[in-house]
């Protein structure tokens, strides 16, 4: 009898474990769609925090006068531009430093350990440092070592270009790591055969890059330019530490005019809608990226 | 309780100040108390009650926190504080306000935000709170020792487009915040360069400075918004039309593209070109204000406070070298600088009225103000009886050679709110510090630009439907 009712009562926990296994999951999934859901919602409405009793249903209202928005043009720009130029830069870095620190060379693993530095750092930290080294006259530190090699100072966030490149090489630093650590361990990872046997046929070391270790390194190559195209479309700390969208709303991109239209003059449902036309683009960029990424596992594998 | 019960980072770096102060506040505690039960109220009236208070990262919050257990002591009332910067501090405020959660008791504001905040009905009025005898001891409290220029700065009746300085009182002024001229007295005596009194002479001691000096002649605050806008700039642009341009004519329609406006911000923007540093564009106060006290500056157009930088021995380069004069005016020789006071307000959603007000009385009373400006240079005083102070003007006589004390004095005689009473001045003051840039970096004529941000600035008012 009792042994029924304990064998009932463990089979009955057994059917619950597959849900309790998941509840921490589903609980993240409800905390991030909770907020998703609201800001979806308020981005069809009026919602502005300092006028509560103006608030309306408007529609598609808010994405419609995105269009005749000026700024949304310039920040569109620059999020697709950066982007594009901030992954072909940190990428093509990366992988040379991977191909570096891959080779047998002294004191590789001590310049391991001090690449991860400033992957330890918090990027607000990281840009407020370089602030203060890229400042404009003499008297930075940056503009001062470049006088060396005759380089006159560098307006670095006075001008609209010099802003543009700050914000692109402050981010490099900081993410440069990740990418190279990443190829690195792919690097290492690589079957040694085919190397051997294009080394007996006689193969040049850059025939053997570009034949044998791009294409097999290629998973490794989509997937830190998945992880660096979708960290790129929403950089923020950067430029809100260093140029503040300016000057000249230079370095503008759409997260950061959500968070001006949002927090800065409360327009929290047009900020939604530009919040959401961002989303909407990072779907796509990582859905294409990971279809290309299942391609090139396949062709690696192969 | 929603708080945060310490604002970590804030206690942290206000540490090695703070338990100095803490120590020297405990040895004066008796008489502290003494001073404050002088005042024929009940301080106990609310005992027991809990009190939650926003506060924006400044010296005077400095100089308040470690206060706070004497308030505790005084009244029996518990306080709640959460410390934030500026902008978190705004945004979190009118999240806090429009859904009437009253989450903050006691609010740090001051007039130009009070104009948000009085139309829904956030705020309270304070003049039923100053009038009543169970409250308030006036004879103690003594509004009149406020300088009348800061007590009308935060009186506004409510109506959009006009009526400052006329109706309730919505907040009490911690510090005064007006905008002169610091000049680097050596260098200009050296060179021989006049002191400006006109927009076209400030622009010629710019260039002289540079030429001879080889430092930028003017530093300014260049970042595109509402700070950069409504302070050195505004009370220029005020003085160089005699104080008789305003941001919106009375309908509310917007000026910025007035022609004495587009002459004004050509010259000064010729001038920040010119003369200027490089990154002007990038330049926050700090950033200004730091360049200066650096020595990396010929001129200042900002907040006469910030001497107590410039004039830091501590830290400051330029200690000792700097002049103070008015900022220049205009055909009528006179100058109209613009206002600012930091306030102390109440929450119209909070429970605890009463004890909102005991902290409000007691944080802006003679003996709390004077510890500001004495132990955290929490300047200007906005009580007169601070300023009179013989410590505290041993502190402020000798800047600029004494030359601070007069200017402040006789600016204060013309100083007053510089914006038009409307809710979107942020956006408003971001908008023309748009325009600005598109001067600055010559994408745009100050004509064309302007005209542009008056265009926008009409529509934002619009949408927010305070202008049909």
């Amino acid at each position: 009898m009792t042994t029924v009712r304990k064998r009932r009562q463990y089979r009955r926990q057994e059917r619950l474990l597959p849900y309790l296994l998941l509840a921490p999951a589903l609980v993240l999934l409800v905390g991030m769609l909770y907020p998703f859901g609201l800001g979806l919602y308020y981005s069809l409405t009026s919602y502005w925090l300092q006028y509560p009793n103006r608030f309306r249903f408007v529609w598609f209202d808010n994405y419609v006068s995105l269009v005749s928005e000026p700024l949304f043009a310039r920040a569109m720009q620059f999020t697709l531009g950066f982007t594009l130029v901030a992954v072909i830069v940190q990428v093509g870095l990366g992988l040379a430093v991977a191909l570096f620190l891959h080779a047998r060379i002294p004191g590789r693993n001590v310049i391991r350990a001090l690449m991860l530095m400033p992957l330890m750092m918090p990027p607000v930290i990281t840009a407020l440092m370089w602030k203060i080294m890229m400042a404009s006259t003499n008297g930075g530190i940056l503009n001062y070592m470049l006088s060396f090699i005759g380089v006159d100072p560098i307006n670095w966030f006075g001008s609209t270009q010099g802003a543009v490149v700050s914000v692109l090489i402050i981010d490099t630093w900081g993410n440069l790591p990740f990418v190279a650590l990443v190829l690195l361990g792919g690097l290492q990872a690589l079957p040694t055969e085919p190397y051997e046997a294009a080394q007996v046929d006689g193969a040049s070391p850059v025939a053997m890059l570009r034949y044998l270790t791009l294409p097999l390194l290629s998973p490794f190559l989509v997937l830190v330019m998945t992880f660096r195209t979708m960290d790129s479309l929403r950089i923020f700390d950067v430029i809100y530490a260093t140029t503040a969208g300016g000057p000249n709303d230079a370095t503008t991109n759409l997260l950061f005019m959500a968070y001006q239209y949002s927090f800065q003059w409360y327009q929290m449902g047009k900020g939604m809608a530009q919040a959401v036309v961002l989303l909407l683009l990072i779907v796509i960029a990582s859905y294409v990226l990971l279809r290309l990424w299942n391609r090139a596992a396949e062709n690696a594998a192969q | 309780m929603r708080l945060r019960r310490r604002d970590l980072a804030g206690l942290l770096l206000a540490a090695p100040f703070t338990i100095k102060n803490v120590l020297s506040a405990a040895a004066q505690d008796d008489q502290a108390l003494s001073y404050h039960r002088q005042a024929k109220i009940d301080w106990r009236q609310a005992a027991g009650q809990s009190l939650a208070i926003g506060l924006n990262k400044h010296p005077f919050t400095e100089s308040l926190l470690p206060l706070i257990p004497e308030f505790r002591s005084l009244t029996g009332i518990n306080v709640d504080y959460l410390i934030l910067p500026e902008a978190e501090y705004f945004t979190r405020l009118v999240a806090d306000l429009s859904q009437q959660r009253g989450e903050f008791s006691v609010i740090m504001t001051g007039p130009m935000r009070n104009w948000q905040y009085v139309p829904p009905n956030w705020i309270l009025p304070l003049d039923d709170f100053l009038s009543n005898p169970k409250l308030t001891d006036p004879g103690w409290f003594k509004l009149d020792d406020f300088y009348p220029a800061l007590i009308a700065a935060n009186r506004w009746n409510g109506k959009t487009g006009s009526g400052v300085g006329e109706g309730p009182l919505y907040s009490i002024p911690v510090l005064e915040e007006s905008y002169i001229l610091a000049y680097r007295k050596d260098i200009f005596d050296q060179y021989n360069i006049k002191v400006p009194t006109t927009l076209e002479e400030m622009a010629d001691a710019a260039r002289l400075v540079k030429k001879n000096a080889g430092i930028p002649g003017i530093v300014a605050r260049g970042t595109p918004g509402l700070a950069s806008m409504g302070t050195g700039f505004v009370s220029g642009l005020k003085s160089y039309t005699d104080g008789k341009w305003s941001e919106f004519d009375e309908k509310l329609n917007a000026n910025f593209h007035d022609p004495r406006s587009v002459a004004f911000t050509e010259t000064w923007i010729r001038m920040v070109r010119d003369s200027g540093p490089a990154n002007w564009a990038n330049m926050q106060w700090y950033d200004a204000m730091e360049a200066f006290t650096a020595g990396q500056g010929g001129m200042i157009a900002d907040a006469d406070f910030f001497a107590a930088s410039y004039e830091n021995p501590a830290k400051s380069k330029v200690a000792g070298k700097v002049g103070y004069a008015l900022i220049p005016a205009g055909a009528g020789g006179k100058t109209y600088a613009g206002l600012w006071t930091w306030a102390l307000g109440i929450n119209s959603a909070t429970k605890n009225k009463e004890a909102a007000w005991l902290f409000v009385q007691w944080a802006t009373a003679q003996r709390t103000l004077l510890n500001a400006s004495l132990g955290y240079r929490n300047f200007n005083p906005s009580r007169t009886s601070v300023t009179n102070d013989p410590r505290v003007q041993e502190i402020m006589r000798p800047w600029g050679g004494g030359s601070y004390v007069t200017t402040v004095a006789k600016n204060l005689e013309t100083a007053k709110v510089a914006w038009t009473p409307e809710s979107e001045r942020q956006r408003v003051g971001d908008i023309w510090g748009r325009a600005l840039h598109e001067i600055y970096f010559q994408r745009m004529s100050a004509a064309d630009a302007l005209k542009k941000a008056s265009t926008e600035a009409d529509k934002i008012l619009q949408e927010a439907g305070i202008k049909l």
